[in-house]
């Protein structure tokens, strides 16, 4: 017998440093539920434990028996085998679950792309205006220069043109040596011959000719 | 406590399982996302095909019928606006293996920027497969395109799984906005150039000259006339596809391309001071155009491309006329031996 009960107190020693086996756990359970003798050190130990931890609170209340109490009144739930199975199959899927948003998780991460619908945001994007703050003038057609470049910006949204209107932006308004035209001209050429380049040397074919709009097809032509 | 400790085990278990599972299977995704990419070059050069696109940026929409042939070893291309003012282009290129550099920085070829330093597609770009869709009635697989650093742009492109054509082409900014949209509505693979349409344009595919211009060597560079200007800074990973010295105009123009993103660099002898430095706008294409006065001489520089602003306003504010002229090549490009 007290080769049994040196047993069962290796158990539980064991028990406390986390280490016991299946076996042990289950002669302690059987063990504890059946005397008060093994649970009281159970409970001694724990608080010796808690001590050494410095744990604050010792205490010396046992709830064992009100809880015990309580679940006998709770009305009992039925724990056939399968109920067993599934309580241990939902745990690993919960753990499963975990791995997966872990997994999923680092590919979001990964992609900040992916929370986009390319598709349904098209209307408006507006890169230059940052800094609009005063009415569009709006040009005849074509490029639209603005002279006082700090406050206006031109929407591009030409009434004349089924198009939108590339929007240009004169930085420094020193001396005004150029007409309108002329600089329509020019950016019209540079982008016309820009599509061009990057038709010939860029991996999209002709695509980039799509990007001309009338009035730059109508400027290579020349 | 044992069960807790149980539950813990499972689900590091389950965690590592699905980490090593998982991690092979991510890095062969990888690999066929580029190579998926490289096909894709590859396709829409060597295949015929004629089809429909559409091209949207800002909220507006033009479509294209875009036709291309491929003929004893001649390629035969026509884009046709299907709306507004009636534009057509012609091109032909004697030479279907006449590889240019932002071929061959898309089909996965390192460009040999010196003897030292090579530039490669996925330092710049990391590339995502993200499933499959439905695009012009065809299986495609959308791939996600992300820029590692902030000097260009990311795309989505979605990529035919029977052909390896590119049938959509979505620019997007580092916030996540779409910029500009090409996709396809129509397409039919395969057909002779007569099927296509070219024949009954022959005589004008006569007045089309032919480009042979600025093919790789085998020496994986393209040869370059040198230029009086240097660029000291460039976007990494940007490398010089074409360059052409001035011209009856005066003006000198230079090509950049990382691969999938193009910018253009044009110089002009401005001697009327008619030009003010300006920045603009057409779709996700921007221009910036700055003043440089040297010896007297004033010069328009301007920089045109797909990428952002700021890149492109630090490439122009970089761009300075070589100290040695004329002989001192662009630093960009090591000279062929």
């Amino acid at each position: 017998m007290s080769d049994h009960k040196e047993r069962l107190d290796q158990s539980l020693s064991a028990l406390m440093d986390g280490e016991a086996t299946d076996i042990e756990l289950h002669r302690l359970l059987k063990e504890v539920s059946e005397g008060s003798e093994l649970r009281d050190k159970w409970k001694r130990y724990h608080m010796v434990s808690s001590a050494i931890k410095g744990d604050a609170a010792i205490a010396s209340i046992d709830y064992s028996a009100a809880i015990s109490a309580a679940i006998d009144e709770e009305p009992a739930h039925r724990q056939g085998g399968l109920a067993v199975f599934a309580g241990s199959a939902g745990r690993f899927a919960i753990a499963a679950s975990v791995a997966l948003v872990a997994v999923f998780g680092v590919q979001q991460l990964n992609s900040p792309l992916d929370s986009i619908a390319p598709v349904s945001e098209f209307a408006g994007v507006e890169q230059v205006n940052e800094e609009n703050t005063g009415p569009a003038i709006q040009f005849p057609s074509g490029f639209q220069p603005i002279i006082n470049a700090r406050t206006v910006s031109a929407g591009g949204n030409n009434k004349n043109s089924q198009f939108v209107t590339p929007v240009i932006e004169v930085r420094q308004q020193a001396e005004r040596n150029y007409s309108e035209a002329q600089l329509r001209a020019y950016m019209n050429d540079v982008m016309a011959k820009h599509s061009n380049h990057a038709a010939l040397n860029s991996n999209q074919g002709m695509l980039p000719f799509a990007r001309l709009n009338e009035t730059e097809a109508a400027a290579k032509k020349e | 406590m044992v069960f807790l400790r149980l539950v813990k085990k499972i689900k590091v278990a389950a965690l590592v399982a699905a980490v090593l599972l998982h991690g092979p299977l991510f890095a062969a995704q990888m690999e066929s996302a580029h190579d998926l990419m490289s096909k894709m070059a590859k396709a829409s050069r060597e295949l015929s095909y004629q089809g429909l696109f559409t091209y949207e940026y800002r909220g507006n929409l033009t479509s294209v019928k875009l036709s291309h042939g491929v003929r004893d070893g001649q390629i035969y291309e026509r884009i046709q606006h299907m709306d507004g003012a009636q534009r057509n282009a012609l091109s032909r290129s004697d030479n279907v293996d006449c590889l240019r550099t932002g071929d061959m920085l898309l089909r996965g070829s390192a460009y040999k920027i010196n003897d030292q330093s090579y530039a490669r597609l996925e330092d710049f770009y990391e590339f995502h497969i993200k499933g499959e869709g439905r695009i012009a009635n065809r299986r495609v697989v959308m791939v996600h395109v992300l820029p590692k650093d902030k000097h260009r742009y990311g795309y989505v492109v979605a990529i035919d799984k029977e052909s390896g054509l590119l049938l959509q082409s979505v620019l997007m900014s580092h916030t996540g906005k779409p910029l500009e949209r090409f996709q396809f509505v129509d397409i039919s693979i395969g057909g002779s150039l007569a099927d296509l349409g070219f024949d009954l344009e022959a005589s004008n595919f006569d007045d089309v000259a032919l480009d042979q211009s600025n093919c790789i060597d085998n020496n994986r560079q393209i040869t370059t006339s040198t230029s009086s200007w240097s660029t000291q800074w460039l976007p990494p990973g940007f490398v010089m596809a074409s360059h052409k010295i001035a011209d009856t105009d005066g003006q000198e123009s230079m090509m950049f391309t990382d691969g999938l993103a193009v910018f253009s660099v044009f110089i002009d002898i401005d001697p009327g001071r008619s030009l003010p430095a300006i920045d603009a706008n057409l779709g996700a294409t921007v221009a910036v155009l700055t003043k440089a006065d040297i010896n007297n001489q004033e010069y328009a520089i301007c920089v045109v491309g797909e990428i952002p602003r700021a890149t492109a306003n630090q490439i122009a504010s970089a761009i300075s006329m070589s100290p040695s002229l004329p002989s001192s090549p662009s630093p960009s490009i090591s000279p062929s031996p």
